[in-house]
């Protein structure tokens, strides 16, 4: 497979995670914004989401609501909006688009035809933002859907599922660690039981969690369900296992010397984390234990762009 | 004799070629069966295929994009739902012309870029040779593979007020449109089911098969799987569409100039399992942009070193580099002498007379008679550029005057051809619009092959005579009888 191809698959599917997760995230604190009675901050989620070198820009929207889930979704200017997002990934698929099925193809079209049409930027803004967010939700259910069943069980699924998981991953640690970060600032909120539950709420988390831990909000349950918990589809133990899982099906498609590289990177990344629990992180400061495991993330991205997208 | 509701309204212009209305006030014999055949459905039906038609277009995305002020637009090549036909007689004589032209202009291009024969027997000027920015020094002396440099051409062909066949211009570079000929063909199979096999129509289809055998046969490396690939602009070329949907057709990895590599003089693809070596290149990229090194330095389309991996005979482009001087509307003028000289034949077709205006007689006749001339840039495309004395103001006149004679060399005049008129399906109703032909010929090492049809462009507007798609231009289905 051409270099390029692999790599357009790899970053169209990234793009669509990212807008997932985003989506997710703005519906959850828009309707946390309505819940409470101290000025909400939207500053982590723009910290999480907004594209390198933004501050200045996203500092102005000033914790409105209104002007940020523009600033988020339907944003020009900002270059990680879900607009611009959805943009690079469709101008991906067309890139490769006779290794595509022509449903996913037509999926992904539709998707970018929703974002920019001009009344999602206009019912953000008078309507209902989460009826807004909803439509755009289900186009994405609806690509992840449609890549399931069309999609050829070949390389090319294979860089896709690497870089969904790869996404999904970084963003689980970016949560974790803003989020967390935020308490060590404000300790108040470790027994603020809405802060957590819309933490889990905006990873999908919410229900498992009250399956699993019968104590009530405990930090240390939370971090344990979204990194070790491979039952977890949004932890990070399970992306980080699916990337191993994908990556493996590239071995006889690989240059020998390319795959073994990488295997090492990614094993040892997955050892990682497998072999710590709670109480190890917290021995070593789960800031330092996020910011690591964040490091070998990019590693991996930028590994795979060296080994197999020839981009050096 | 009966004729339908749709006939009798159909009012033929005056002096132009019909290509349905024939002299007795009759419908020509070879468009019976489809006058038949629309006569039987009301122009609600017809208003249904033609929604039927423009539905399958779009989401197939058959999409061309035109860039205006910097934003591109992505539209919808349109399409007239009836049938252009050319009958087996009119066929075999515009066949045996390509054929004969073509092999002409192959055997030009040759001996421009080896002994010059042509130049040193005084048949063509030698100024018009070097003074054509299309001609490129770099090409001297190489030897490409079977001595072919026009792999694919797409010879465009009209007709005047008698029927008489001309050649417009042949494009000899990069010509596009060959996705419409074929796309046209599926859509009309599902617009007029059982109508084709009826008619004895022939299939188009084959045309992808006999450009990927000739590419095959290009290849220098004497191997049983050769890499084949199409070089495409990318994405934000307007044929980009036609370029993915050959690559699909024939199989071949469709690449950009930055999937490419040279190294060693051997042109490599980068691949996640590293480089592989590419034996044939079918480009769609122009000459100027296709080595950074050796043509245009800015160009980010190309590869370096490309030029160099061609002249070891390393990899076959397709078609060669440097066709551009043989479709120069300059050289033109020449091609029947051409013919002349290297098959020592008459030329089959006709030139379209043609001033050139870098001749001072030549120029101040045209200036006389501007309103009978169109007047066009030598290397121009797209319809872009020209003049149509008839249409244009006296201002406009007087601007495009002093451009010619800025560089009178780059424009040539031509009488205005009243192009012939085809039936098209209009506002529920048949009416006359003009039309060309462009066969789509490929020349491999068996030999030429023209897959019979190609695409008719149409002027969809009234009056008008420029069928190119950036100027408001549409396309039929061509079918040639058995």
């Amino acid at each position: 497979m051409l270099s390029r191809v692999a790599a357009s698959f790899y970053w169209l599917s990234r793009y669509i995670e990212r807008s997932d997760g985003m989506l997710r995230m703005l519906k959850i604190n828009y309707a946390s914004s309505q819940d409470t009675i101290q000025e909400f901050t939207w500053a982590p989620v723009i910290r999480i989401f907004a594209g390198v070198g933004d501050e200045e820009e996203a500092g102005k929207l000033d914790n409105n609501s209104r002007a940020v889930l523009k600033y988020m979704v339907t944003g020009k200017n900002n270059p990680n909006s879900i607009l611009n997002i959805i943009t690079l990934s469709r101008e991906n698929a067309r890139g490769v688009q006779e290794h595509i099925p022509k449903d996913l193809w037509q999926c992904l079209n539709e998707y970018y035809h929703t974002v920019k049409d001009p009344k999602i930027e206009k019912s953000l803004q008078r309507e209902d933002p989460i009826g807004v967010l909803d439509v755009l939700i289900k186009q994405v259910m609806l690509y992840y859907g449609t890549a399931e069943i069309t999609m050829e069980r070949g390389e090319g699924r294979s860089f896709m599922n690497i870089g969904k998981y790869l996404e999904r991953a970084i963003q689980s640690v970016d949560i974790l660690d803003t989020k967390f970060g935020s308490v060590s600032d404000n300790p108040d909120l470790l027994t603020d039981t809405s802060y957590w539950k819309h933490l889990l709420l905006s990873l999908g988390g919410y229900e498992l969690y009250l399956k699993t831990y019968r104590e009530g909000f405990e930090a240390s349950n939370i971090l344990e369900q979204v990194v070790l918990n491979n039952d977890f589809p949004r932890s990070v133990i399970y992306s980080v296992n699916n990337i191993q899982r994908y990556f493996d099906r590239l071995k006889n498609n690989s240059n020998a010397d390319d795959f073994r590289e990488l295997s090492f990177q990614i094993g040892r990344l997955q050892s990682r984390i497998k072999y710590s629990s709670v109480k190890s992180i917290e021995q070593d400061g789960l800031h330092q234990y996020l910011q690591q495991i964040r490091k070998e993330l990019y590693g991996i991205g930028n590994a795979l762009n060296q080994h197999y997208f020839a981009n050096s | 004799m009966i004729e339908s509701g749709y006939f009798d309204k159909y009012s033929p212009i005056n002096g132009v070629w019909d290509e349905m209305y024939g002299a007795d006030a009759a419908v020509r014999d070879h468009y019976r069966k489809v006058i038949d055949y629309i006569s039987g459905e009301s122009a609600d039906d017809l208003n249904k295929k033609e929604e039927l038609a423009k539905r399958l277009f779009m989401s197939q995305g058959i999409t061309f994009t035109v860039y205006n002020s910097g934003e591109g637009i992505e539209k919808i090549f349109p399409f007239d739902i009836i049938p252009r036909i050319i009958t087996a007689d009119e066929w075999a004589f515009v066949e045996r012309g390509i054929k004969q032209r073509l092999t002409a202009l192959n055997l030009f291009l040759k001996d421009v870029y080896h002994n010059q024969f042509i130049i040193k027997d005084g048949i063509v000027p030698i100024d018009i040779i070097y003074s054509c920015p299309h001609f490129l020094r770099e090409m001297y002396q190489l030897q490409v593979p079977y001595d072919i440099y026009v792999h694919i051409s797409g010879i465009d062909i009209i007709r005047d007020y008698d029927g008489t066949f001309y050649v417009l211009e042949d494009n000899l570079r990069t010509p596009s449109g060959v996705s419409y000929m074929l796309e046209n063909r599926e859509i009309t199979k599902r617009l007029f089911p059982d109508l084709l096999p009826q008619c004895g129509v022939r299939s188009v289809t084959e045309y992808p098969t006999i450009l990927y055998k000739n590419l095959l046969a290009l290849s220098p490396r004497q191997i049983s799987n050769p890499t084949i690939v199409l070089l495409s602009p990318g994405i934000y070329n307007s044929a980009y569409f036609e370029h993915t949907t050959l690559a699909r057709l024939m199989g071949v990895e469709l690449v950009e100039g930055r999937d490419l590599v040279v190294n060693n003089h051997k042109v490599f693809m980068k691949t996640t399992t590293g480089l592989q070596q590419v034996d044939v290149i079918y480009r769609r990229v122009d000459d100027e942009y296709l080595d950074p090194l050796v043509f245009n330095p800015s160009s980010m389309l190309g590869v370096a070193g490309i030029m160099g991996a061609y002249r070891k005979g390393n990899v076959a482009i397709v078609n060669a580099i440097g066709t551009g001087v043989a479709d120069d509307k300059a050289v033109y003028v020449y091609v029947p002498e051409m013919i002349k000289y290297y098959l020592n034949e008459e030329p089959i077709l006709k030139n379209v007379p043609t001033h050139q205006l870098g001749n001072p007689d030549e120029r101040a006749h045209v200036f006389k008679n501007i309103n009978t001339m169109v007047i066009k840039k030598t290397n121009g495309s797209g319809g872009y550029g020209m003049l149509m004395g008839h249409a244009s103001t006296e201002q406009e006149i007087e601007e495009y005057k002093l451009a010619v004679l800025k560089d009178p060399r780059n424009f040539i005049a031509q009488p205005t051809i009243s192009l012939s008129a085809a039936p098209c399906y209009m506002q529920g109703e048949l009416q006359p619009r003009r039309i060309d032909l462009r066969p789509y010929a490929l020349y491999g090492p068996d030999g030429i092959e023209i897959v019979p049809g190609g695409l008719t462009r149409v002027a969809l507007k009234e009056g008008s005579l420029v069928v190119n798609s950036s100027q408001g231009g549409g396309s039929k289905d061509t079918w040639v009888l058995a």
